[in-house]
């Protein structure tokens, strides 16, 4: 017998010695009983879906590749005077914000991520905000805790715009925002605990600002 | 990871990643199951988890020019799923008072939510009546002997389509098996 034989006699329910992990076949039976592995999407997804992107009508396919030849070298060395130095850039870099068109701005990596840098492309749509991220040198989030973005008010309040790990080295990441980036001109990246709520930690690894 | 399963057409994620609109349609026509799939294992709820699918696929499409076509389509749309449905989750908990949290459930662990989307995929591509007792036999809980009775069809061709639906499902999740 094959072990996909014996594997499908797994699933089925028969009590046979498989050669592989127990434990994964036992969880995709477990999906296999559970609701939302048979819930279907009601029709109108697709048609609001269609209607989105018909009123939308560009996708973000002209985004213009990230030179990362231009930053200042010093985004790549070590402590708190290299970040601070590199926040001053980051401003220095921010194209004009008119609220209507992509604009552009360096992230820089702070004392807990020196040698990281990000370039912060932000685009306004109909629904929100599309922010993305290219990030170079940031370390893989540790097991057990994972990257989130934050736009940041004056007011020191964080609005959560999205999450990811770098576990698949230097990423693009696509974040959405739907605050109003006026009264949110701060971009936070920080690192997060699985499973510890719903707060911004004060780790943060990757900071920067489209504020004046 | 090894993803097996995407099954979609190369012209398709080609065409996909140049922002063509019909090629969008035909990965939600792969991929709308299982990505709803994890909006509802995450925020278990209907109407959300449409929310969450919608955006997803508008994500996709809108962020198009990231998706590298000679990749897999599978881990790339399930990253944007997990994320928009995270989204939903964290921004509506962050909306109710402290002294309600429990109204919301936690979210499932994410371990197990990329195995309910590949079991979701994977399902999607049995045949139908393949699917069908697939479906009688894990979710309603039917014995071999009730599925026949139910679909008025002889035992013994439940017994082997029943096998012929799980070998197929064997094979199209072995990759999860050997992680």
């Amino acid at each position: 017998m094959s072990p996909d034989d014996l594997t499908a006699l797994y699933l089925e329910g028969e009590r046979v010695e498989v050669p592989g992990d127990t434990d994964r076949l036992d969880a995709i039976r477990s999906a296999l009983g559970d609701r939302a592995t048979w819930a279907q999407p009601p029709h109108d997804v697709a048609d609001g879906l269609w209607d989105r992107i018909r009123s939308d009508g560009v996708t973000d396919t002209n985004v213009t590749p990230i030179d990362r030849s231009r930053w200042p070298a010093v985004l790549t060395t070590v402590g708190v005077i290299a970040a601070l130095i590199a926040l001053v850039l980051a401003t220095v870099s921010t194209f004009a914000n008119d609220g209507s068109e992509e604009f552009s701005i360096a992230m820089s990596g702070t004392e807990l991520s020196p040698g990281a840098f990000a370039t912060a492309s932000v685009r306004p749509t109909g629904s929100g905000w599309w922010i993305h991220l290219d990030i170079s040198d940031l370390d893989p989030a540790p097991a057990g805790t994972y990257y989130e973005g934050w736009v940041w008010s004056g007011d020191d309040e964080g609005v959560s715009v999205g999450t990811f790990h770098m576990r698949g080295g230097d990423e693009s990441v696509i974040l959405w925002a739907g605050v109003d980036l006026e009264e949110y001109p701060g971009l936070r990246v920080t690192l997060q605990d699985e499973g510890e709520g719903s707060a911004a930690s004060d780790r943060v690894v990757l900071t920067g600002t489209w504020g004046g | 990871v090894v993803w097996h399963n995407s099954r979609v057409d190369p012209e398709v994620l080609l065409r996909f990643s140049a922002g063509d609109e019909d090629a969008v349609k035909s990965v939600y026509e792969r991929y709308g199951g299982a990505v709803y799939t994890v909006a509802m294992n995450i925020l278990r709820d209907p109407g959300r988890a449409v929310d969450a699918t919608q955006e997803t696929f508008f994500k996709a499409w809108k962020g198009c020019a990231t998706y590298d076509p000679r990749r897999p389509f599978g881990p790339w749309i399930y990253a944007i799923a997990r994320r928009a449905a995270l989204d939903i989750y964290r921004r509506e908990r962050r909306q109710v008072p402290s002294e309600d949290v429990d109204v919301i459930a936690l979210p499932t662990p994410l371990e197990s939510v990329w195995v309910m989307f590949e079991v979701r995929a994977a399902v999607d591509l049995l045949a139908d009546d393949e699917r069908e007792v697939v479906r009688m036999s894990h979710f309603d809980g039917l014995t071999h002997v009730e599925i026949a009775e139910r679909l008025d069809i002889p035992l013994g061709t439940v017994k082997s389509r029943s096998h012929r639906a799980h070998a197929h499902l064997a094979e199209l999740l072995r990759h999860v098996e050997e992680e």
